[in-house]
């Protein structure tokens, strides 16, 4: 008797879940893109999972960032580019080299070589973001602190573009592709290998993410701080290492992306407009500061955005999204997902 | 006998709003010493000024004797200084067990923090029940309890609490000031801010009456208790 009350009181509360505003996004994402997927080929699901999975790592470095330090960071997008072009500058003689040398040990570990560098670039980029931009701010004055930290974004936004077209000049930076292995067939649909490589590793990435947010001493710390600063002081937090640990973490997350997407989007200064308002889309979407639930926003706008283009036209690919979050911010300001219970990984 | 706590003429403000003119506190290690006042007073700045989360324009602040006043609230709970205050800080998206997990940060060994978690149930059962319970859905009164409980899990030396009994139902406030006085029997020393001055003179050995910013008397707790200009501004006798 028991164990179907406790049946029931599950069932109950997938329910009412499913019925939320949440729930019902979610289920009718999933019924579009079958659908979709129906109609026009395997394809969609397939650009959708794999720019999805980066798109969530990129809203969920930026989500991180504003739930835990109120940073609204308009160069969110330029750490992907950093991470392409840091792909593109280790992947490109290694390809180079992998003519010459087929067997090469190097070789095989090329993508992943070219990955960790983009993650450590674009890590190291964000600290000293924090350092120089953002901590002399802080100490400076908290007032109209979103505005401000938003404006000196933007200027840090300009800077790395102009940097990239300074130092490296405005050519694309492409590679044909990651992997020299042959496509797979999963359910008589050929899926090349780069894509699994970057969905696998989108997968570990959200899943080391996760793990690092929940059960690390630092990932606690970082949660704390963005529920209550004067808490976390009093608790012993330092607040300035937590701080310069999430930009590292924020921007490592969008330098994996650019990474990882590099077969995809070649790298170029300005490469990095398009991310950012995706990210942004996603955030808003679901909700500040809300980075569970922007992972999975990042699956639903990748999907919106695949459907246009495919359904509509190439040029469109920004009107349906930014026709969403204006719907969005009408009907429901916090968000989808908005968060009830203030806290950057919870709910 | 070097004093635990030497905190010597303080002033502490907002900005251009001073609200503390030359405070000055001393607490030797064991002590139960309380801070009274009206509202407003500057009880509760004076408590942040200790923890750090506040810097005094002037005056210093000395720990065991090393100077403290204007490191910041991370560093001085380091030291040894816990704060449990007025509105609890609670990290509202975690779990009870989470908290109080985060009240032991500062502590390496995990055996001790195993046992200060054993500790904290043991004296808050209440807290055990809801263990998994998020934080931020937990009524007023075990929101305090578990501050208090998370306060306690470093097992400060010091331990500055800001109004425990504050909004609290009666059965509640007596379970809390027991569970200060288990704590006093551990060794820790106690900086209490009460509202519930007949309350607070009576568990404590001395007391300082704050008004206006200023420290206006400090006498033996039960001294405070006969004086007569106590009894007429707080006690309404």
């Amino acid at each position: 008797m028991e164990h179907f009350h406790g049946l029931k009181a599950m069932l109950n509360q997938i329910y009412s879940t499913i019925r939320s505003a949440a729930g019902i996004t979610i289920v009718l994402s999933i019924i579009i893109a079958i659908l979709a997927t129906i109609d026009k080929g395997t394809y969609i699901i397939v650009n959708t999972i794999v720019t999805g999975g980066m798109w969530a790592l990129m809203a969920m470095g930026l989500a991180l960032l504003f739930g835990v330090m109120n940073v609204a960071n308009f160069a969110h997008g330029e750490f992907f580019m950093v991470g392409a072009l840091t792909a593109y500058f280790i992947m490109d003689p290694l390809i180079k080299y992998a003519a010459v040398h087929p067997h090469a040990l190097l070789v095989a570990f090329a993508p992943l070589i070219a990955v960790f560098g983009a993650i450590v670039t674009g890590s190291l980029l964000g600290v000293v973001c924090e350092t120089t931009v953002f901590r002399p701010l802080r100490r400076r004055s908290r007032e109209q602190w979103v505005m401000n930290v938003f404006i000196l974004s933007l200027g840090v936004s300009v800077i790395l573009t102009n940097g990239h077209q300074l130092l490296f000049g405005t050519a694309y930076k492409g590679i044909v592709k990651y992997l020299n292995l042959p496509a797979v067939s999963i359910f008589q649909t050929f899926i090349s290998a780069d894509r699994i490589f970057v969905f696998l590793l989108g997968i570990i990435a959200m899943s080391g993410f996760w793990a690092f947010m929940r059960f690390t001493r630092s990932g606690r710390a970082i949660r704390a701080v963005s529920q209550d600063e004067a808490g976390a002081l009093m608790v012993g937090i330092d607040l300035n290492r937590i701080q310069i640990l999430t930009l590292a973490v924020s921007c490592a997350l969008a330098s994996l992306a650019g990474a990882c997407l590099l077969f995809m989007f070649p790298a170029y200064p300005t490469m990095g407009m398009a991310p950012l308002y995706n990210s942004w889309f996603v955030v808003i979407v679901v909700g500040m500061g809300n980075v569970g639930a922007a992972v999975i926003g990042g699956f639903i706008v990748a999907l919106f955005q695949v459907l246009t283009t495919v359904y509509i036209g190439e040029g469109w690919g920004f009107v349906v999204p930014s026709a969403l979050i204006i719907l969005i911010l009408v009907i429901k300001p916090s968000g989808i997902f908005g968060s009830p219970v203030r806290g950057v990984l919870e709910q | 006998m070097k004093l635990l706590l030497d905190v010597k003429n303080i002033d502490v403000g907002y900005g251009f709003l001073q609200v503390l003119w030359k405070v000055s506190i001393a607490i030797d290690a064991g002590e139960y010493v309380c801070l009274v006042g009206p509202n407003g007073a500057g009880k509760t700045t004076t408590l942040k000024a200790i923890m750090g989360l506040l810097a005094p324009q002037k005056g210093d602040i000395l720990f065991k004797g090393e100077p403290i006043a204007g490191l910041t609230g991370n560093k001085v709970c380091q030291k040894g200084i816990g704060y449990i205050s007025e509105g609890a800080n609670l990290f509202t998206g975690m779990t009870v067990r989470e908290n109080l997990l985060m009240g032991a940060y500062t502590v390496n060994d995990r055996r001790k923090v195993k046992e200060s978690l054993d500790f904290v149930f043991n004296l808050f059962p209440r807290l055990k029940e809801r263990e998994k319970q998020l934080a931020g859905t937990m009524s007023g009164g075990e929101r305090k309890m578990l501050a208090i409980a998370r306060g306690m899990m470093a097992v400060p030396s010091l331990l500055l609490v800001d109004e425990p009994s504050l909004g609290l139902a009666p059965i509640i406030t007596n379970d809390v000031f027991n569970a200060l006085d288990v704590l006093r029997k551990k060794g820790v020393t106690l900086l209490l801010v009460e509202q519930n001055v007949v309350k607070a003179l009576k568990v404590t050995d001395r007391g300082y009456i704050l008004e206006k910013g200023k420290i206006v008397l400090q006498e033996k707790s039960q001294d405070l208790a006969k004086n007569d200009y106590v009894k007429k501004v707080f006690l309404g006798v």
